[in-house]
């Protein structure tokens, strides 16, 4: 049963999201694990390159490799790949401008981030050598963020795409992603790091009450050895500072800009919404602006039908209601069946009431456009499935 | 914080766990937060990419290695809502990294006991949970592969949440076609009222997801090489009452 785009619009606050996103040169989608985060970024950048003639890159920034799957490839790697517009157009969404996709590849982003700021060739490389920056740059969760608002940087200031759609992780880690700006300049300049490293510069001296402790700590944590290599590290590492710094500055003011829109996607489950709620509520005290809110996979609206429940709650009744039934339609009515049904049917209407008392809550994430995507009922496929979401937006 | 008897819940703050971890191995006072330096612990537990992690997984492991004064553990069971799958398995294996990181000092056999109890089948598994959706499926399965091939962190269970009751029995299917006749939903309405069309239409949507969830519910038990158990939607109010809900329902299913 496939519905018409028209029946799937229910734009909540009267403008279709992609008006509102249409003129941005970044929109970043985030929202809590498993709402349809990276669905929604690849839907919402084929209907921004459906809508006009423009380049449309969609990046992904979530370490799970998902966006392949929604727009029906097998693969994306770190570079660009346009998705085919013929086959976007026989799933029934014509392209007038291009749509591209990637994911980040965190390695190769700080290694230019290391290329770019060091002061010579020769501390570069021995930065890229270095045992502890291969394992920040490999392995740990948090160096995903950093490495990705480089990334998007990088993408913005290259201006080869009209507009950047980037699916962030996770929520909680999406606010690393804000904060990354900070958090970068914090991590090659932290001056007590650096006293770990050279304790014998100058202004070690002047605190060495306060950095005496912390030496010590580090001595018995990692042992003289590992403790000088670090150190060593560190040190080149500072010499990153400045121009590191200088960037995150511009990445940060950049996340503020009014060309630049943060949209919010969530299913009505409380614990998604609740997640979308704390996050509109982090935009706004980082001051970066909403753009949207995308409520996911909504219930149809006949489900709160109260004639209906009251059918649904005679066939639950305990097998009495199949015994009613039966002297009226004069068959013999299963017992343990109509039981089954009622309370099928029970279980969606009651989670229809909870999506509506969520819905009553919209508001209080922001006054910003508001779209909600029907959940899909039908066997379609990825790209099927990815335009019905664009025909909504 | 104890909630029931038998059953307490910790949230776990990279912070809050870097300040004790200093507490009881450098006896260092949790007012060391109003010194100058407290901004530094505050940076290496949540700023610094590795650390954190390593905070995380040292936290449980700890929680795992504390003793009653008879020598007992505290805790039978650690059960940790941990991050999503895409992020977990740089966390779980911060220690193993760490290892190549950490030659000597205190560090070394820290994480070398941390990576221990995550790596041991005895003590630790990892369970996945998942929906059964396209791309829910494959983020399971892609974790299943990774944790296989590249780690030697054991799996227990699959959880495919949010599962909904099949209504297509053969005697449910012919109610529902039995009530799909005009002729007998105007005999039924007077037992059922008004609302019989509606009804319908609520029964065929579930049967309509549950089947739709089929063929990667089949998918996700196929390829998985532990056993997947399936957790029923539910529609209670949040809080407790969902976690009952799904207890009871995980308890049904042995």
């Amino acid at each position: 049963m496939r519905k018409a785009p028209d029946e799937l619009v229910r734009a909540a606050r009267g403008r279709r999201l992609v008006e509102v996103l249409g003129g941005l040169d970044v929109v970043i989608c985030c929202g809590s694990g498993g709402v349809g985060k990276t669905t929604v970024s690849a839907a919402l950048a084929a209907a921004l390159a459906s809508t006009a003639d423009r380049r449309v890159m969609v990046l992904t920034i979530d370490p799970a490799r998902r966006l392949a799957s929604a727009l029906g490839m097998t693969g994306i790697g770190a570079d660009p790949v346009t998705v085919s517009a013929s086959r976007l157009r026989q799933a029934g969404l014509p392209l007038r401008g291009e749509l591209v996709a990637a994911m980040l590849d965190q390695k190769s982003v700080w290694d230019r981030m290391v290329e770019r700021y060091a002061p010579n060739r020769h501390v570069a490389e021995r930065i890229l050598d270095n045992r502890f920056y291969q394992g920040i740059s490999d392995s740990f969760v948090g160096s995903h963020e950093y490495a990705a608002l480089e990334a998007l940087y990088e993408l913005h200031e290259e201006g080869e795409y009209d507009c950047l759609i980037v699916d962030t992780p996770p929520s909680r880690s999406a606010i690393d992603f804000l904060e990354a700006p900070e958090r970068i300049s914090d991590f090659v300049g932290a001056r007590l790091l650096s006293w770990l490293a050279h304790p014998s510069r100058v202004g070690f001296h002047a605190m060495n009450f306060a950095a005496a402790p912390l030496l010590h700590i580090a001595d018995r944590l990692l042992g003289g050895e590992v403790l000088g290599e670090l150190g060593d590290f560190v040190g080149d590492l500072q010499t990153l500072y400045e121009g590191v710094q200088r960037r995150a500055r511009v990445v940060g003011r950049l996340l503020r800009s009014p060309r630049v829109g943060f949209v919010i996607v969530t299913t009505l489950e409380p614990a998604a919404f609740a997640e979308a709620e704390h996050f509109a509520a982090k935009l706004r005290e980082l001051a970066m602006p909403l753009r949207g809110v995308v409520v996911n996979r909504v219930l149809p609206g006949f489900l709160a039908d109260e004639a209906a429940i009251r059918a649904a709650d005679v066939l639950a009744d305990d097998h009495r209601g199949a015994q009613a039934l039966s002297r009226a339609i004069g068959a013999s009515v299963d017992g343990p069946a109509a039981v089954a049904l009622g309370r099928s049917y029970r279980l969606f209407f009651e989670l229809a009431q909870r999506e509506a008392r969520q819905l009553a809550r919209l508001e209080r994430i922001a006054d910003v456009a508001a779209v909600q995507v029907p959940l899909i009922t039908a066997p379609v496929s990825a790209l099927e499935g990815l335009v019905q979401v664009a025909a909504a937006l | 914080m104890v909630v029931q008897r038998n059953l307490s819940v910790l949230a776990l703050h990279p912070e809050d766990s870097f300040q004790e971890y200093l507490a009881i191995f450098f006896k260092v006072p949790r007012f060391t937060r109003l010194t100058p330096l407290a901004g530094v612990f505050d940076f290496v537990a949540t700023g610094v990419p590795g650390p954190r992690d390593m905070l995380m997984v040292g936290k449980i492991a700890h929680e795992e290695r504390r003793r009653e004064g008879d020598g007992e553990p505290i805790w039978d069971l650690i059960v940790v809502d941990a991050t999503s799958s895409g992020q977990i398995l740089p966390q779980l294996t911060a220690a193993r990294s760490m290892r190549r990181l950490v030659r000597g000092g205190m560090l070394r056999s820290q994480v070398d006991f941390v990576d221990a109890m995550v790596t041991n089948h005895r003590k630790t598994a990892l369970c996945i949970c998942a929906l059964a959706e396209e791309m829910a499926v494959a983020e399971a399965l892609e974790l299943h592969d990774e944790v296989v091939e590249d780690t030697d962190i054991g799996l227990g269970l699959c959880f495919l949440n949010r599962c909904v009751p099949p209504v297509s029995a053969p005697r449910q299917r012919r109610l529902v076609e039995l009530l799909a006749d005009p002729a007998t939903a105007r005999v039924a309405a007077p037992v059922l009222g008004e609302g019989i069309d509606g009804l319908l239409a609520g029964i065929r949507l579930a049967d309509d997801l549950n089947r739709l969830a089929q063929p990667f519910a089949r998918r996700l038990s196929t390829r998985m090489s532990v056993p997947v158990v399936p957790v029923p939607l539910v529609a209670a109010r949040p809080g407790l009452a969902t976690t009952r809900a799904i207890a009871v329902a995980l308890e049904a299913a042995g």
